[in-house]
């Protein structure tokens, strides 16, 4: 008995890591989305066609990676999609978008609101009271609860 | 310009409480680290699945709100615009003013958030702490109440405090005109001005549902 007491060493053991109902976030690594594609969404803006740009920019959300530098980029093409976009076009673009759409638009805004810029705020808060118009207090929660940022 | 100024404040405050309609979705919820206690868990920050993304709406970028939730509390960190520096001193003074008088305020925290002005926190507790719940309360001594306790404190004492002749405030609007007293309080247009200006973007947050633990 005296010798299994004089050692200490259990006491750095965490024994919350071992507890089966512990809290473990999903790692999905299978799909790996890249984000939208810079040059096509550039050359869209260009020519005016705003309704692709927006459809193409909200398709691939990098959701899945760890890669900080991925999602930078992606936020910054879907802001620039964003901003160019007229106040009266923006509530046909969102009423052109289903359920999961709104959502990702939604994860979007808020993140554009995390780094405020200008004018990007102004332009923000307008895609959002249309956002909201679509989505309602569910499109929020899942921004909230959702457990992959974009 | 001002045109531009004030097109921005309407869709903001309706962002703002959009957002804390769906972030004020609380339910009581008892700690799992530490049985029979009840912790706020957006201030404790132990358990990863209880929490949620925290989310900022910004008007521009000196003024903003972060909301922090979690399942049973909510923290709204507020940051009001300063624009040179007699609003600066402005603000921090009346922000100490409300701060220190935190205890009456039921959801006002002693100390804001690092980098934020004003910080307001709601923990939803069971339905047998009364007095604080009905307030919206927090008994955490980081929020200015007694020890949280455990739950078999039932009865839950007031305190007496100079201003408590006044009445517990049911609301954040009445609360905040309800326990200074002209002398002790050297801006007072200033400071009703400012509320005025900082409760008017929270009015009647909705509670979570009560009615729900009566049959504990």
């Amino acid at each position: 008995m005296a010798k299994n007491t004089l050692s200490s060493r259990f006491r750095k053991l965490d024994i919350d890591e071992f507890d089966e109902n512990k809290f473990v976030d999903d790692h999905d690594e299978a799909v790996d989305n890249q984000g939208p594609d810079g040059a096509e969404i550039d050359n869209l803006i260009r020519q005016g066609d705003m309704m692709t740009a927006f459809h193409i920019a909200l398709r691939n959300p990098p959701v899945n990676t760890k890669n900080p530098a991925i999602k930078e980029r992606a936020l910054a093409i879907v802001l620039r999609v964003l901003t160019s976009f007229k106040s009266s076009d923006i509530e046909p673009a969102v009423k052109s978008l289903d359920r999961s759409g709104v959502d990702l638009l939604m994860k979007y805004i808020y993140r554009g609101f995390k780094k405020p810029s200008d004018n990007s705020s102004a332009i923000l808060l307008q895609w959002h009271e249309k956002a909201f118009a679509v989505g309602g207090l569910g499109s929020i929660v899942r921004v909230l609860t959702a457990r992959k940022t974009v | 310009m001002p045109g531009i100024l004030t097109a921005t404040l309407r869709p903001y405050l309706n962002a703002v409480r959009a957002t804390l309609q769906a972030a004020l979705c609380l339910e009581n919820f008892s700690s799992q680290v530490v049985e029979r206690h009840n912790k706020p868990e957006v201030e404790v920050r132990s358990s990863k699945e209880l929490l949620l993304q925290p989310v900022i709406i910004s008007r521009n970028d000196k003024e903003k709100v972060l909301i922090e939730g979690s399942i049973n509390s909510v923290r709204v960190s507020i940051a009001v615009k300063q624009a040179d520096e007699i609003e600066k001193i402005l603000c921090h003074k009346f922000m100490r003013f409300m701060m220190m008088r935190a205890e009456n305020f039921f959801i006002l925290r002693r100390k804001p958030v690092e980098n934020w002005d004003l910080l307001f926190s709601h923990h939803q507790l069971p339905h047998g702490a009364d007095v604080q719940a009905q307030a919206g309360g927090l008994r955490h001594p980081l929020h200015g109440g007694d020890r949280q306790g455990d739950q078999r404190d039932e009865v839950v004492c007031q305190r007496q405090g100079p201003y408590r002749r006044r009445g517990v405030p049911q609301k954040c609007k009445s609360s905040c005109m309800s326990f200074f007293s002209p002398r002790s309080f050297k801006f007072y247009l200033t400071s009703m001005f400012l509320t005025s200006a900082v409760l008017r973007k929270f009015p009647n947050i909705p509670y979570a549902d009560h009615d729900r633990h009566h049959g504990f």
